[in-house]
């Protein structure tokens, strides 16, 4: 196992070392005023990160879904704790989670919708949907609400959006697709990643680490 | 010119939240200084980060950090009312553990809550964790195994007769364990008193402390009185899930008190 890791480890050094001389064939990259033309967008930023710098993108995508792994795997061999109690919520915050979280679903999926031809994106849109989720979850309790998410759809979305963003990725990269449908469908599916990742992170702490 | 303002009220912000005793305002510091934050953003012409900054350092951390202080941010105190440990004085709670709980709940960053509960249920409480700590004049009985602190006041338990007939005693106490056959228990100190104002009881096992109380308070005009050998005193009692996070911290706070003659000065003040 431990000489396995150091194989690991030492076969990367030697691919970033490899990458750095040159001999790796980097992809070449146009100036980005240039590339944000091809792209139907208004808001040159969307076309920047999904556009002409989409590699730092899928990477950065692919380093939170490793995090996601992470959790996962670290908090597997804690027990799961039982039996605490959740703790009362006044009925305000309930009153308020019913009131306010149709507003916070609506407004994320516009920024992620609307991330080509204003501010926003997937990563801001994910964050407002997750913490839309975590409201829910002070106001039911997040084991009740656990119970009544599907959890296979959750899953799906999870995967099923890395995959889809792996293939638009590899589609403008490789293909050459443009426009701002890829645009609109990227922002979506970086929604649907980060808002899923952000709900399990914290059902795993939740499941293992007490009840919040 | 506004980027300035801004930038000086994120600083302040950033300064005020970490100078807060109390972790819900240091919370709420928090996510100002996030939101002044994405101020600056917007007003350098990036709205794009000004909106991450806001949705991720305002809004999600914000909540992650409530989530977490909810159940570990307070001190939640089981105790039964007794009057110059721990009791309440209109809206107030004062009382000289009250004095020590509120030094310890600083120490450890807490909350302090106080549940008023009838002394019966102070140990399922503690083992459900829905308490941290018992207090208000806490005596262990035999059959609690709870982990204690050190001593704090000197007590023992004592016979108090008014005529002859059952003896009462608080359900759940020391005293309720040396009833002997045929005693009464009742829920709490009121109870017990209204027993004995209406004489079906002969008599009550209390500690010395409360039975100097009900005598301040005039409750017992005429009373006959025998004490019982037995050296005892109260403690604080922690929730054994609870014990590595708050006994320590306690055992310190007690130690430095003793030291600098602070819980001297506390018992003077409060038990004369």
């Amino acid at each position: 196992m431990r000489r396995g890791a150091w194989l690991a480890t030492l076969t990367l050094g030697g691919l970033i070392g490899w990458a750095t001389t040159g001999l790796f064939p980097r992809p070449p990259l146009p100036p980005w005023e240039a590339v944000t033309s091809q792209w139907g967008a208004r808001n040159a930023v969307a076309a920047v990160v999904l556009g002409a710098r989409l590699y730092d993108t899928l990477l950065e995508v692919l380093v939170f879904s490793m995090a996601l792994v992470g959790v996962r795997w670290a908090l597997r061999p804690l027990p799961q704790t039982e039996g605490r109690p959740p703790v009362a919520e006044s009925p305000l915050l309930e009153r308020a989670a019913d009131v306010l979280l149709p507003a916070i679903g609506v407004f994320g999926v516009y920024l992620a919708a609307s991330g080509h031809l204003g501010p926003g994106g997937g990563f801001p849109a994910g964050a407002i949907l997750g913490s839309g989720l975590l409201l829910l979850a002070l106001a039911r309790g997040i084991r009740a609400l656990a119970r009544e998410l599907p959890q296979p759809l959750l899953s799906r979305l999870e995967y099923g959006g890395l995959a889809a963003l792996i293939v638009l990725g590899g589609g403008s990269l490789t293909l050459g697709w443009r426009g701002a449908w890829l645009l609109v469908l990227a922002n979506l599916l970086i929604l649907a990643k980060v808002s899923t990742g952000a709900w399990v992170v914290l059902e795993h702490f939740a499941a293992h680490r007490g009840e919040v | 010119m506004t980027t300035l303002v801004l930038s000086l009220l994120a600083l302040g912000l950033a300064l005020f939240a970490l100078r807060q005793r109390r972790l819900l305002w240091g919370v709420v510091g928090v996510g100002a200084h996030s939101l002044a934050l994405a101020g600056v953003y917007l007003s350098l012409a990036a709205p794009d980060v000004a909106l991450a900054e806001a949705a991720i350092g305002f809004g999600l951390v914000t909540f992650v950090y409530l989530l977490a202080l909810r159940r570990a941010g307070r001190l939640v105190v089981a105790a039964t009312p007794t009057y110059p440990l721990l009791y309440q004085e209109g809206e107030r709670v004062a009382g000289l553990e009250w004095e020590i709980l509120k030094k310890l709940a600083q120490r450890l960053h807490r909350d302090l809550e106080v549940l008023w509960v009838p002394r019966e249920e102070i140990p399922r409480l503690l083992a459900a964790e829905e308490a941290d700590l018992a207090a208000g004049g806490f005596l262990p009985a035999q059959s609690e195994t709870l982990p204690l602190s050190r001593p704090l006041v000197p007590t023992r338990l004592v016979e108090v007769r008014v005529r002859p007939g059952p003896l009462g005693a608080v359900a759940g106490d020391r005293a309720a364990d040396a009833l002997p056959r045929g005693g009464r228990r009742f829920e709490d100190e009121e109870a017990l008193l209204a027993a004995l104002a209406r004489g079906g009881l002969g008599g009550a096992l209390v500690d010395l402390l409360r039975f100097r109380d009900w005598h301040l308070r005039g409750k017992l005009p005429e009373v006959e009185l025998s004490q019982f050998p037995e050296e005892l005193s109260f403690h604080f009692a922690v929730a054994p899930g609870e014990e590595e996070a708050i006994l320590p911290a306690l055992e310190e706070l007690l130690d430095e008190m003793e030291r600098s003659g602070a819980l001297e000065d506390l018992l003077r003040r409060y038990l004369g």
